[in-house]
Protein backbone atom coordinates (compact mmCIF):
# COMPACT_ATOMS: atom_id res chain seq x y z
CA UNK A 1 0.00 0.00 0.00
CA UNK A 2 1.42 3.40 -0.92
CA UNK A 3 1.48 6.34 1.40
CA UNK A 4 -1.21 8.01 -0.78
CA UNK A 5 -3.52 5.07 -0.27
CA UNK A 6 -2.94 5.18 3.47
CA UNK A 7 -3.83 8.86 3.45
CA UNK A 8 -7.03 8.20 1.50
CA UNK A 9 -8.10 5.47 3.90
CA UNK A 10 -7.47 7.79 6.81
CA UNK A 11 -9.65 10.46 5.16
CA UNK A 12 -12.35 7.89 4.40
CA UNK A 13 -12.46 6.88 8.07
CA UNK A 14 -12.72 10.52 9.07
CA UNK A 15 -15.70 11.02 6.78
CA UNK A 16 -17.74 8.31 8.46
CA UNK A 17 -17.69 10.16 11.78
CA UNK A 18 -19.66 13.15 13.01
CA UNK A 19 -17.89 16.39 13.75
CA UNK A 20 -20.24 18.24 16.03
CA UNK A 21 -19.03 21.77 16.67
CA UNK A 22 -15.44 21.75 15.51
CA UNK A 23 -13.04 19.39 13.84
CA UNK A 24 -12.96 17.24 16.97
CA UNK A 25 -14.71 13.93 16.32
CA UNK A 26 -16.99 12.99 19.22
CA UNK A 27 -18.98 10.01 18.02
CA UNK A 28 -19.20 7.79 14.94
CA UNK A 29 -22.36 7.74 12.82
CA UNK A 30 -22.56 3.95 13.31
CA UNK A 31 -22.68 4.49 17.08
CA UNK A 32 -25.34 7.19 16.68
CA UNK A 33 -27.48 4.72 14.68
CA UNK A 34 -27.05 2.12 17.44
CA UNK A 35 -28.27 4.72 19.96
CA UNK A 36 -31.14 5.49 17.56
CA UNK A 37 -32.22 1.83 17.49
CA UNK A 38 -31.73 1.26 21.23
CA UNK A 39 -33.82 4.33 22.10
CA UNK A 40 -36.49 3.12 19.63
CA UNK A 41 -36.80 -0.31 21.27
CA UNK A 42 -36.68 1.25 24.76
CA UNK A 43 -39.37 3.79 23.85
CA UNK A 44 -41.55 1.01 22.44
CA UNK A 45 -41.76 -0.68 25.87
CA UNK A 46 -42.21 2.42 28.02
CA UNK A 47 -44.79 3.99 25.67
CA UNK A 48 -46.71 0.67 25.68
CA UNK A 49 -46.93 0.88 29.52
CA UNK A 50 -47.91 4.58 29.27
CA UNK A 51 -50.79 3.75 26.89
CA UNK A 52 -51.91 0.76 28.95
CA UNK A 53 -52.20 3.05 31.98
CA UNK A 54 -54.81 5.03 29.98
CA UNK A 55 -56.74 1.89 29.00
CA UNK A 56 -56.98 0.02 32.34
CA UNK A 57 -59.97 2.26 33.14
CA UNK A 58 -62.46 4.12 30.91
CA UNK A 59 -60.42 6.48 28.71
CA UNK A 60 -62.26 9.68 29.76
CA UNK A 61 -61.92 8.84 33.46
CA UNK A 62 -58.19 8.18 33.08
CA UNK A 63 -57.71 11.74 31.81
CA UNK A 64 -59.44 13.45 34.76
CA UNK A 65 -57.18 15.94 36.54
CA UNK A 66 -57.15 14.10 39.88
CA UNK A 67 -56.32 10.78 38.23
CA UNK A 68 -53.49 12.25 36.15
CA UNK A 69 -52.01 14.04 39.18
CA UNK A 70 -52.19 10.75 41.13
CA UNK A 71 -50.21 9.12 38.29
CA UNK A 72 -47.54 11.83 38.50
CA UNK A 73 -47.29 11.49 42.29
CA UNK A 74 -46.34 7.84 41.89
CA UNK A 75 -42.52 7.91 41.81
CA UNK A 76 -42.25 4.87 39.52
CA UNK A 77 -44.70 6.34 37.03
CA UNK A 78 -42.88 9.69 37.17
CA UNK A 79 -39.62 7.86 36.37
CA UNK A 80 -41.38 6.07 33.50
CA UNK A 81 -42.56 9.43 32.11
CA UNK A 82 -39.05 10.85 32.44
CA UNK A 83 -37.59 7.87 30.56
CA UNK A 84 -40.22 8.29 27.80
CA UNK A 85 -39.30 11.96 27.58
CA UNK A 86 -35.57 11.29 27.27
CA UNK A 87 -35.81 8.26 24.93
CA UNK A 88 -38.25 9.88 22.50
CA UNK A 89 -36.44 13.23 22.54
CA UNK A 90 -33.14 11.53 21.62
CA UNK A 91 -34.75 9.26 19.01
CA UNK A 92 -36.98 11.95 17.50
CA UNK A 93 -34.41 14.71 17.22
CA UNK A 94 -31.74 12.34 15.91
CA UNK A 95 -34.26 11.17 13.29
CA UNK A 96 -34.85 14.80 12.33
CA UNK A 97 -31.06 15.30 12.12
CA UNK A 98 -30.73 12.30 9.78
CA UNK A 99 -33.49 13.64 7.49
CA UNK A 100 -31.99 17.14 7.40
CA UNK A 101 -28.50 15.80 6.65
CA UNK A 102 -29.91 13.72 3.76
CA UNK A 103 -31.30 16.87 2.17
CA UNK A 104 -28.04 18.82 2.15
CA UNK A 105 -24.39 18.06 2.86
CA UNK A 106 -22.19 21.02 3.68
CA UNK A 107 -20.05 21.59 6.73
CA UNK A 108 -21.99 24.70 7.84
CA UNK A 109 -25.36 22.94 7.36
CA UNK A 110 -24.16 19.86 9.27
CA UNK A 111 -22.90 21.93 12.20
CA UNK A 112 -26.03 24.09 12.21
CA UNK A 113 -28.32 21.03 12.21
CA UNK A 114 -26.30 19.35 14.98
CA UNK A 115 -26.44 22.44 17.19
CA UNK A 116 -30.16 22.97 16.47
CA UNK A 117 -31.19 19.41 17.35
CA UNK A 118 -29.07 19.29 20.52
CA UNK A 119 -30.48 22.61 21.76
CA UNK A 120 -34.06 21.53 20.91
CA UNK A 121 -33.51 18.14 22.56
CA UNK A 122 -32.19 19.69 25.79
CA UNK A 123 -34.99 22.29 25.71
CA UNK A 124 -37.82 19.76 25.41
CA UNK A 125 -36.30 17.44 28.05
CA UNK A 126 -35.89 20.38 30.45
CA UNK A 127 -39.46 21.60 29.85
CA UNK A 128 -40.98 18.14 30.26
CA UNK A 129 -38.88 17.42 33.37
CA UNK A 130 -40.14 20.69 34.91
CA UNK A 131 -43.74 19.48 34.45
CA UNK A 132 -42.96 16.07 35.98
CA UNK A 133 -41.16 17.60 38.98
CA UNK A 134 -43.89 20.18 39.72
CA UNK A 135 -46.76 17.72 39.21
CA UNK A 136 -44.96 15.20 41.40
CA UNK A 137 -45.17 17.69 44.24
CA UNK A 138 -41.61 18.85 44.51
CA UNK A 139 -40.95 22.57 44.42
CA UNK A 140 -38.39 24.06 42.09
CA UNK A 141 -37.96 26.85 44.64
CA UNK B 1 -18.97 17.23 -21.32
CA UNK B 2 -16.90 20.09 -19.96
CA UNK B 3 -16.00 22.93 -22.35
CA UNK B 4 -13.24 25.38 -21.62
CA UNK B 5 -14.47 28.89 -22.38
CA UNK B 6 -11.55 30.92 -21.11
CA UNK B 7 -9.79 33.57 -23.20
CA UNK B 8 -6.22 33.18 -24.35
CA UNK B 9 -4.80 35.77 -21.93
CA UNK B 10 -6.22 34.14 -18.79
CA UNK B 11 -3.83 32.88 -16.18
CA UNK B 12 -3.90 29.15 -15.57
CA UNK B 13 -5.40 29.64 -12.10
CA UNK B 14 -8.31 31.70 -13.46
CA UNK B 15 -9.06 29.26 -16.25
CA UNK B 16 -8.97 26.34 -13.83
CA UNK B 17 -11.47 28.15 -11.62
CA UNK B 18 -13.74 28.71 -14.66
CA UNK B 19 -13.66 24.99 -15.50
CA UNK B 20 -14.48 24.20 -11.85
CA UNK B 21 -17.45 26.61 -11.92
CA UNK B 22 -18.82 24.99 -15.09
CA UNK B 23 -18.40 21.55 -13.53
CA UNK B 24 -20.31 22.64 -10.38
CA UNK B 25 -23.13 24.09 -12.52
CA UNK B 26 -23.48 20.85 -14.47
CA UNK B 27 -23.47 18.86 -11.17
CA UNK B 28 -26.26 21.03 -9.80
CA UNK B 29 -28.31 20.59 -12.99
CA UNK B 30 -28.27 16.81 -12.48
CA UNK B 31 -29.39 17.01 -8.86
CA UNK B 32 -33.03 16.13 -8.29
CA UNK B 33 -32.91 17.38 -4.70
CA UNK B 34 -36.15 17.20 -2.71
CA UNK B 35 -38.15 16.13 -5.80
CA UNK B 36 -35.99 13.01 -6.13
CA UNK B 37 -36.42 12.27 -2.43
CA UNK B 38 -40.20 12.55 -2.67
CA UNK B 39 -40.73 10.69 -5.98
CA UNK B 40 -42.45 7.37 -5.12
CA UNK B 41 -43.30 6.37 -8.69
CA UNK B 42 -40.24 4.71 -10.20
CA UNK B 43 -38.77 3.18 -7.04
CA UNK B 44 -41.69 0.96 -5.93
CA UNK B 45 -43.00 0.16 -2.46
CA UNK B 46 -39.58 0.46 -0.84
CA UNK B 47 -39.55 4.16 -1.66
CA UNK B 48 -43.09 4.47 -0.26
CA UNK B 49 -41.81 2.84 2.95
CA UNK B 50 -38.82 5.23 3.08
CA UNK B 51 -41.18 8.17 2.55
CA UNK B 52 -43.77 7.10 5.12
CA UNK B 53 -41.13 6.32 7.74
CA UNK B 54 -39.80 9.87 7.50
CA UNK B 55 -43.17 11.61 7.23
CA UNK B 56 -44.65 9.68 10.17
CA UNK B 57 -41.42 10.36 12.12
CA UNK B 58 -41.69 14.12 11.59
CA UNK B 59 -45.44 14.05 12.36
CA UNK B 60 -44.83 12.12 15.59
CA UNK B 61 -42.03 14.50 16.63
CA UNK B 62 -44.41 17.45 16.17
CA UNK B 63 -47.07 15.56 18.19
CA UNK B 64 -44.50 14.75 20.92
CA UNK B 65 -43.56 18.43 21.31
CA UNK B 66 -47.26 19.36 21.36
CA UNK B 67 -47.99 16.62 23.92
CA UNK B 68 -45.21 17.83 26.25
CA UNK B 69 -46.62 21.37 25.98
CA UNK B 70 -50.20 20.13 26.45
CA UNK B 71 -49.40 18.16 29.62
CA UNK B 72 -47.52 21.14 31.08
CA UNK B 73 -50.97 22.72 31.64
CA UNK B 74 -51.28 20.30 34.61
CA UNK B 75 -49.11 22.59 36.72
CA UNK B 76 -51.55 25.49 36.19
CA UNK B 77 -54.41 23.65 37.88
CA UNK B 78 -57.62 21.76 36.95
CA UNK B 79 -59.16 24.57 34.87
CA UNK B 80 -56.13 24.92 32.59
CA UNK B 81 -55.99 21.12 32.21
CA UNK B 82 -59.72 20.93 31.34
CA UNK B 83 -59.37 23.77 28.82
CA UNK B 84 -56.42 22.05 27.12
CA UNK B 85 -58.26 18.71 27.11
CA UNK B 86 -61.28 20.36 25.44
CA UNK B 87 -59.19 20.77 22.29
CA UNK B 88 -58.95 17.00 21.84
CA UNK B 89 -62.65 16.42 22.57
CA UNK B 90 -63.77 17.71 19.17
CA UNK B 91 -64.20 15.70 15.94
CA UNK B 92 -61.04 17.35 14.55
CA UNK B 93 -59.15 16.48 17.74
CA UNK B 94 -60.32 12.85 17.53
CA UNK B 95 -59.26 12.58 13.87
CA UNK B 96 -55.85 14.05 14.76
CA UNK B 97 -55.40 11.49 17.57
CA UNK B 98 -56.46 8.65 15.22
CA UNK B 99 -53.78 9.81 12.77
CA UNK B 100 -51.25 9.82 15.63
CA UNK B 101 -52.23 6.21 16.49
CA UNK B 102 -51.86 5.13 12.84
CA UNK B 103 -48.57 6.97 12.37
CA UNK B 104 -47.04 5.58 15.57
CA UNK B 105 -48.10 2.00 14.73
CA UNK B 106 -46.73 2.18 11.18
CA UNK B 107 -43.50 3.88 12.34
CA UNK B 108 -42.98 1.20 15.01
CA UNK B 109 -43.65 -1.88 12.86
CA UNK B 110 -41.77 -0.57 9.83
CA UNK B 111 -38.96 0.59 12.15
CA UNK B 112 -38.60 -2.94 13.56
CA UNK B 113 -38.42 -4.26 9.96
CA UNK B 114 -35.71 -1.68 9.18
CA UNK B 115 -33.65 -2.62 12.27
CA UNK B 116 -33.63 -6.24 11.04
CA UNK B 117 -32.87 -5.14 7.47
CA UNK B 118 -29.98 -2.87 8.56
CA UNK B 119 -28.51 -5.77 10.50
CA UNK B 120 -28.62 -7.93 7.34
CA UNK B 121 -31.61 -10.12 8.24
CA UNK B 122 -34.16 -11.08 5.57
CA UNK B 123 -32.18 -9.69 2.65
CA UNK B 124 -31.74 -13.01 0.80
CA UNK B 125 -28.52 -14.32 -0.67
CA UNK B 126 -26.69 -12.60 -3.52
CA UNK B 127 -27.27 -14.21 -6.92
CA UNK B 128 -26.36 -13.83 -10.59
CA UNK B 129 -28.11 -10.77 -12.05
CA UNK B 130 -30.59 -12.24 -14.56
CA UNK B 131 -33.42 -10.59 -16.45
CA UNK B 132 -35.62 -8.84 -15.21
CA UNK B 133 -32.87 -7.91 -12.69
CA UNK B 134 -35.07 -7.85 -9.60
CA UNK B 135 -32.80 -7.29 -6.58
CA UNK B 136 -32.93 -10.22 -4.12
CA UNK B 137 -32.91 -7.73 -1.22
CA UNK B 138 -36.32 -6.42 -2.32
CA UNK B 139 -38.06 -9.71 -1.65
CA UNK B 140 -41.39 -10.93 -0.32
CA UNK B 141 -40.13 -10.89 3.29
CA UNK B 142 -39.44 -7.18 3.04
CA UNK B 143 -42.69 -6.44 1.20
CA UNK B 144 -44.80 -8.51 3.60
CA UNK B 145 -43.19 -6.61 6.51
CA UNK B 146 -44.31 -3.38 4.90
CA UNK B 147 -47.86 -4.67 4.32
CA UNK B 148 -48.07 -5.91 7.93
CA UNK B 149 -47.13 -2.39 9.04
CA UNK B 150 -49.92 -0.88 6.92
CA UNK B 151 -52.52 -3.45 8.07
CA UNK B 152 -51.65 -3.12 11.79
CA UNK B 153 -51.73 0.69 11.47
CA UNK B 154 -55.25 0.45 9.99
CA UNK B 155 -56.37 -1.94 12.76
CA UNK B 156 -54.94 0.35 15.46
CA UNK B 157 -56.68 3.36 13.90
CA UNK B 158 -60.00 1.49 13.89
CA UNK B 159 -59.53 0.54 17.56
CA UNK B 160 -58.60 4.15 18.42
CA UNK B 161 -61.62 5.48 16.51
CA UNK B 162 -63.86 3.07 18.41
CA UNK B 163 -62.50 4.22 21.80
CA UNK B 164 -62.59 7.94 20.96
CA UNK B 165 -65.94 8.09 19.16
CA UNK B 166 -67.73 5.83 21.64
CA UNK B 167 -67.27 8.55 24.26
CA UNK B 168 -64.24 6.99 25.89
CA UNK B 169 -66.17 4.22 27.64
Amino acid sequence: MTSDNTGNNRNKNKNTTTKWFSNVTLIRESQIMKIHYITAVGALFVVAIHIMMRLIMPFNMSLEFENVILNYKNVFYALLLESILILIAIHGFNGLRVILLEIRQTQIWERGVNILVIVAMIGIIAYGTRTIIIANGFSLG
Amino acid sequence: MLLWRGSIDMTSATSAKRIDDNKNKSDRANREGLRGWLNPIIYGWERVSYWFQRLTGIFLLVYFIGHVYETSSLVSGPDAWAAMLEMTQTIGGHIFLILVIGASTFHTINGIRLIFTHSGQGLGTPGRPDYPYDPTSVNNKQRSGLWIAFILAAVAMLYGANVLFSGGE
